[in-house]
């Protein structure tokens, strides 16, 4: 696996994923700790972080539905105004998540629905990353997932080096990590 | 070498003779090992080479200051020298932090491991061996049995599932020196041939063009 | 829910500020590294469950359970060496950005183990360097002029530089070779002004 150390990834695959076991299964009390009989019944339904969830799918073990950030609602919702969706509330892992279950469940309908959410919502990334005032932006960036924020980053650091660049100024500093309180010499 | 297309050779003999002064060379390797996701063969003789005509260069500019050549033509020397020195030095740092940051999977893999030059092999080794300490204390040593791997999540994975390796088919900009015609960018036939144009930037997935830029056809940017 | 911790772990690192480094949480790591062990006993006393018990009622039943032990430890696993790989890749970078040792304010986050590898990739840093003969700490940003003005911020005292030798007092304003001032700026010494 050449993400096993990927930060994201393994945030993204905490997410949870309701799911319906087709089996039982022993020695587990997965709902929470005071659960007595230490026993998941076939046929019970629960929410599952996607990790456990694909494992056991894979096996037969459970059977998965879309989460809600992928509902008719969302979707007829992000149709309408997609730039205006708050994803991050919904899933801040939208996209990686949809990535994953789609190569899981082969809904393809999710692939259409992600990368035209994305192509409308890129668009506005970048524009208010150039643009927007800083009291505009920040209710913005409420709305945008994880993968959308850094975008959003990259696009404005890199409108900052380019002011820079065209203005000139120091280009070397102290080392960031260094904090900014003055070292004590000595 | 192919001669130019006809017109404007006179350039191309002019472009191709600054395109491989030792300066020139040194600057593409750096281009292209730093936009490059995966590590690439070691210029061993141009570090060779741009290390020998910087201590010249040093010389020079001391032996100027000494005989008191006019400074303005002294701090144009020494700032030829500092950016031949500013290039090896980032050259090589960037190889340095590309074994960091994929030192196990350059290690297992031959080929990788080949492109590497002496010095940059110890250093690997070296850095392989203070990470498998370090994890070793901090936790795989907690851990149990069957579950200690630094390279297998658990005795039951087939393979090295834990080593982080380049995403190969990352995109990058490139551009082609000269003119190489109807390139196919995929194994399946599905897309259509690329025809890449001289002097044209292109962003391409870095697998399918990565035998051009071995084969110094193509340069990343 | 299982490695629900762990993650909380992953999290933790995340919300940090890029290339930044919070206090190692010596706590939360050991209660996950308890998580692991309690998974792996659970897995061990299901799985002579099955070899022991002719039954094959309920064989299925713990096999699943076992499953899920083992996918939890693993899950748990791959949070805590992400945790450690990350900050370890945090630590190489400071490694390339200040000249050893680490200040103290520093310090005190890193784990013993981390401390020990922090000194030991630097030595790794400099062995190749002098096998090379050549210093990889200067020359970070590409070079404009060969002299820069810096004004010193500290009373560093009277120092050998390549061409002269300078009394850096504090507040001055001279012109230096970039090389010979890059150190000091990165070490918070000194600051480049521009006209």
């Amino acid at each position: 696996m050449s993400q096993y150390y990927d930060i994201d990834d393994i945030i993204a695959e905490d997410e949870l994923v309701p799911a319906v076991f087709q089996v039982s299964a022993n020695g587990v009390g997965l709902f929470d700790s005071s659960d007595e009989t230490n026993k998941v019944e076939q046929g019970s339904k629960v929410e599952l972080p996607f990790w456990l969830a694909r494992e056991l799918h894979l096996r037969q073990a459970v059977s998965i539905n879309l989460p809600h950030c992928f509902n008719q609602k969302t979707r007829e919702e992000l149709a309408a105004d997609a730039a205006h969706v708050d994803l991050r509330n919904r899933c801040p892992y939208f996209y990686e998540l949809g990535r994953k279950l789609f190569t899981l469940v082969g809904d393809k309908t999710i692939g259409t629905l992600l990368l035209a959410a994305f192509q409308t919502r890129y668009r506005e990334v970048l524009i208010k990353a150039q643009t927007a005032a800083l009291a505009v932006a920040p209710k913005f960036l409420t709305l945008l997932t994880k993968e959308e924020t850094k975008l959003y980053e990259a696009a404005q650091s890199s409108m900052v080096a380019f002011k820079k660049w065209r203005m000139g100024g120091p280009r070397f500093q102290k080392a960031s990590v260094l904090g900014r309180k003055r070292r004590p010499f000595e | 070498m192919e001669s130019g297309s006809g017109e404007g050779s006179m350039m191309d003999d002019y472009e191709s003779l600054i395109s491989t002064t030792d300066a020139e060379l040194l600057k593409r390797s750096w281009r292209n090992e730093k936009a490059a996701p995966e590590i690439l063969q070691f210029e061993l003789s141009l570090v060779q080479r741009s290390t020998e005509q910087i201590q010249l260069m040093e010389e020079t500019v001391e032996e100027s200051m000494a005989s008191g050549v006019d400074p303005l033509t002294v701090s144009l020397y020494q700032m030829d020298l500092d950016r031949t020195q500013f290039l090896l030095r980032s050259y090589i740092r960037i190889r340095l932090q590309k074994i960091e940051k994929y030192m196990a999977h350059i290690h297992k893999t031959t080929e990788l491991w080949n492109r590497l030059s002496k010095q940059e092999q110890k250093y690997a080794q070296r850095c392989i061996e203070d990470l498998k300490e370090h994890f070793e204390k901090s936790v795989l040593s907690k851990l149990p049995d069957r579950y200690k791997s630094s390279l297998k999540q658990s005795v039951i994975s087939e393979e090295d599932d834990m080593v982080p390796e380049p995403q190969l088919d990352t995109y990058v900009i490139c551009r082609a020196k000269r003119s190489l015609g109807a390139f196919q960018l995929d194994d399946s036939a599905e897309e259509n041939p690329v025809s890449l144009d001289a002097g044209d930037p292109y962003a391409i997935r870095y697998k399918s063009i990565k035998s051009l830029v071995y084969s110094g056809q193509i340069d990343l940017v | 829910m299982y490695a629900k911790k762990a993650c909380e772990l992953v999290k933790e690192f995340s919300s940090s500020e890029p290339g930044q480094l919070a206090p190692f949480n010596t706590n939360l790591f050991s209660q996950v590294i308890e998580e692991c062990n309690f998974h792996f006993h659970q897995l061990q006393s299901l799985l002579s469950k099955i070899q022991e018990g002719p039954d094959s009622q309920t064989k299925n039943a713990d096999h699943f359970g076992a499953l899920i032990h083992h996918l939890s430890l693993v899950r748990n696993k791959r949070c805590l060496m992400a945790y450690v790989h990350n900050r370890a890749e945090v630590i190489r970078s400071l490694g390339w950005m200040i000249e050893p040792p680490l200040p103290e304010e520093i310090q005190e986050k890193l784990s013993s183990s981390e401390k020990e590898y922090s000194k030991n990739q630097s030595a790794t840093i400099k062995s190749y360097q002098s096998e090379m003969d050549l210093d990889l700490a200067v020359d970070m940003v590409p070079p404009k002029d060969p002299y820069i003005k810096v004004r010193v911020l500290d009373d560093i005292g009277s120092v050998a530089l390549s061409d002269q030798i300078a009394n850096l007092a504090r507040h001055a304003i001279l012109f230096l070779r970039r090389t010979d001032a890059e150190t000091y700026i990165s070490q918070g010494l000194m600051e480049e002004l521009t006209d």
